[in-house]
């Protein structure tokens, strides 16, 4: 074989690897190409607030300031965050990890009992690799939220196996966007298929607001106020509007639940409100909803 | 068994705005803390960090016309001076305390304190409190650990020991603390209740984030960004009836340009009637005399405890 025909090969070995990586991730995604929402329903807002505190700069191991930083989110955010939905009859869905329910359960139980979802967020915001110790801390996690809430989550935003999650009777995971609508993910034969609701990460307040965020350097800081990022949910929004789609906005108490950015919520939900159809429902109330009008084929 | 012990610092859940309580009747309490610290690294102060136009400008012209602007507005604001720029600027340091502004602690040369072992920041705390104390003339009530603007998080430093340092020798308050946005307690060791008060920080109203930062040449410049976190801040936390705070950098808000917005947010905030301007000094001592630790910190039995194949 002469030096060419061996690249020519080496080229479709590539290809073939490329087209066979490819078409594995599209057989476990599929997507809806349009939501039929309850009647007199254009679009379904999720607001979702990711209840970690100081969980995720702990299991880091992040100096003392930054613990303190997250926790900010426990003793005063989430609260400023239910008051605000209470205030506007919003029912939001909070993604809370096992452990979380231990630092701040007065905190967890009133989101409960102002009709929240309270969802799974890992245990410590992990997801162990050992499959057996995966297993006991979705369920010690689980076990942590319905003693408080008596209520069995049925939700996640986590890294958990699809499997495990169905196994233990979870409904929905809303974690990733690899679409803008609700879409199924499932294994490559289409089998095991659980509801996405899909997050965007230019929707999620950490990505404006949070120094440091995802290790990032300090040139790459995103030092911005709220009436810039008011304007980009905003548009974000009146676009999905404008379409019948769908709006998931990811906060975080320690950071949304500061002063200057309730304020900012507060006037872009009065603007949302304004607008006839428009749908504020839990995470769960969603994911019930898709999987009843659009199943998994 | 650990109370929450290496999660959190203090009760689990606030005071409410409807408890807030400020002097004579006024609503909002309002801070303006000065970072008399030139840029450096986490060892501290070194020789070549005076010797830029940034560090002279921050100890001379940029102070002088910062203090322009609180005169004028009559803000009396605390200083945050490590021990070595006390020493070395002795006459102008006294002067601002002279001017009724307040000078607190911001280490010996503000260096990163949880790199040291217990016995040298032990020291090294000692030389700041004589070294302010003898420049001064008063012993400096308040310590700070501001951030610097090269550090990997923007919260400012603090070790294992510094809180118990700090209560043990004698300061009322530990300045720049996150978890809250009130003065609020920072327990140090849970069974004795060993706790100092700390005054709320945050970086988003801090000039050094948003002038230039990182650096000067390649960092960004959005002081509108800056202001319209303050403004947005202030009146929120007006409207709530808690508190503001700022920080600002001589040799960053120093600048004309940069000046000219901090007059217009000082217009703002005096369009608000029932602002209590204060110092960080008498803002902790409102707060040690009305909500003492004795009767506000809770620290109710936790159900926090430890489970096998889960972080302690």
């Amino acid at each position: 074989m002469d030096s060419s025909s061996e690249f020519t090969h080496e080229l479709d070995r590539d290809l073939a690897a490329l087209e066979a990586k490819a078409a594995d991730y599209a057989a476990r995604h599929h997507r809806l190409a349009t939501i039929a929402w309850p009647a007199g329903v254009r679009i379904a807002v999720n607001f979702t607030a990711d209840f970690d505190a100081m969980l995720l700069r702990r299991v880091l191991n992040e100096p003392p300031q930054q613990l303190a930083k997250g926790e900010f989110g426990g003793r005063v955010g989430i609260w400023r965050l239910i008051e605000l939905f209470d205030s506007h009859a919003i029912k939001a869905t909070i993604f809370t990890p096992g452990r979380i329910c231990e630092l701040y359960p007065q905190a967890v139980k009133a989101a409960a009992k102002s009709g929240h979802e309270i969802a799974d967020h890992m245990w410590e915001h992990q997801v162990p690799k050992d499959p057996v110790l995966e297993r006991d801390h979705l369920r010690k996690a689980k076990d942590a939220i319905e003693t408080l809430t008596g209520r069995r989550p049925v939700g996640t935003r986590s890294w958990h196996t699809r499997e495990l999650l169905i196994e233990e009777g979870f409904v929905y995971n809303s974690h990733d966007s690899a679409d803008a609508l609700p879409h199924y993910v499932s294994g490559a034969d289409g089998s095991g298929a659980l509801i996405n609701l899909p997050f965007h990460y230019a929707i999620d307040d950490a990505m404006f607001f949070s120094f440091a965020w995802l290790n990032s350097d300090n040139q790459a800081q995103r030092m911005m106020d709220p009436d810039h990022v008011e304007e980009i949910w905003w548009a974000a929004f009146q676009q999905q509007y404008a379409q019948g789609g769908y709006l998931n906005i990811c906060m975080h108490p320690f950071v949304s639940g500061r002063a200057l950015r309730i304020a900012m919520l507060d006037r872009l939900i009065t603007r949302m409100k304004a607008l006839p159809g428009v749908w504020f429902p839990t995470c769960e109330q969603v994911a019930r909803h898709v999987v009843a009008a659009h199943p998994a084929s | 068994m650990p109370w929450k012990d290496r999660y959190t610092i203090s009760d689990e859940r606030t005071l409410l705005d409807s408890d807030v309580r400020w002097p004579d009747g006024k609503r909002c309490c309002f801070r303006i803390v000065v970072d008399l610290a030139p840029p450096s690294g986490p060892a501290g102060i070194a020789p070549q960090d005076l010797a830029t136009p940034d560090a002279y400008f921050g100890l001379h012209g940029g102070l002088d016309a910062l203090l322009g602007v609180l005169d004028r507005y009559e803000v009396k604001a605390t200083f945050a001076v490590p021990a070595v720029i006390a020493e070395i600027h002795a006459d102008r340091v006294r002067g601002l305390a002279a001017a009724g502004h307040e000078i607190a602690a911001h280490g010996f040369k503000h260096e990163d304190v949880s790199l040291l072992s217990r016995e040298e920041e032990r020291t090294r705390l000692a030389r700041t409190t004589a070294s302010l104390t003898k420049i001064t003339g008063r012993r400096p009530t308040g310590w700070f650990s501001l951030a610097r603007p090269s550090d990997k998080f923007a919260g400012g430093a603090v070790g294992a020991h510094t809180i118990d340092l700090l209560i043990e020798a004698g300061y009322e308050y530990f300045g720049n603390g996150l978890a809250d946005d009130l003065p609020h307690y920072w327990v140090c060791d849970f069974a004795s209740r060993r706790a100092i008060l700390t005054l709320p920080y945050y970086y988003h109203f801090d000039d050094q984030f948003f002038l230039l930062f990182p650096r000067k040449g390649t960092g960004l410049e959005n002081p509108d960004a800056l202001f319209r976190n303050c403004r947005a801040e202030l009146d929120a936390q007006y409207k709530r009836g808690r508190q503001f705070s700022l920080v600002l950098h001589p040799h960053a808000i120093g600048w004309p340009n940069r000046l000219i917005l901090l007059e217009r947010f000082l217009d703002h905030a005096r369009g608000l009637p029932e602002l209590w301007y204060a110092t960080s000094a008498q803002c902790a001592e409102h707060w040690l005399a009305t909500f003492p630790a004795r009767t506000q910190l809770k620290l109710e039995p936790s159900i926090w405890r430890d489970h096998p194949g889960s972080l302690s």
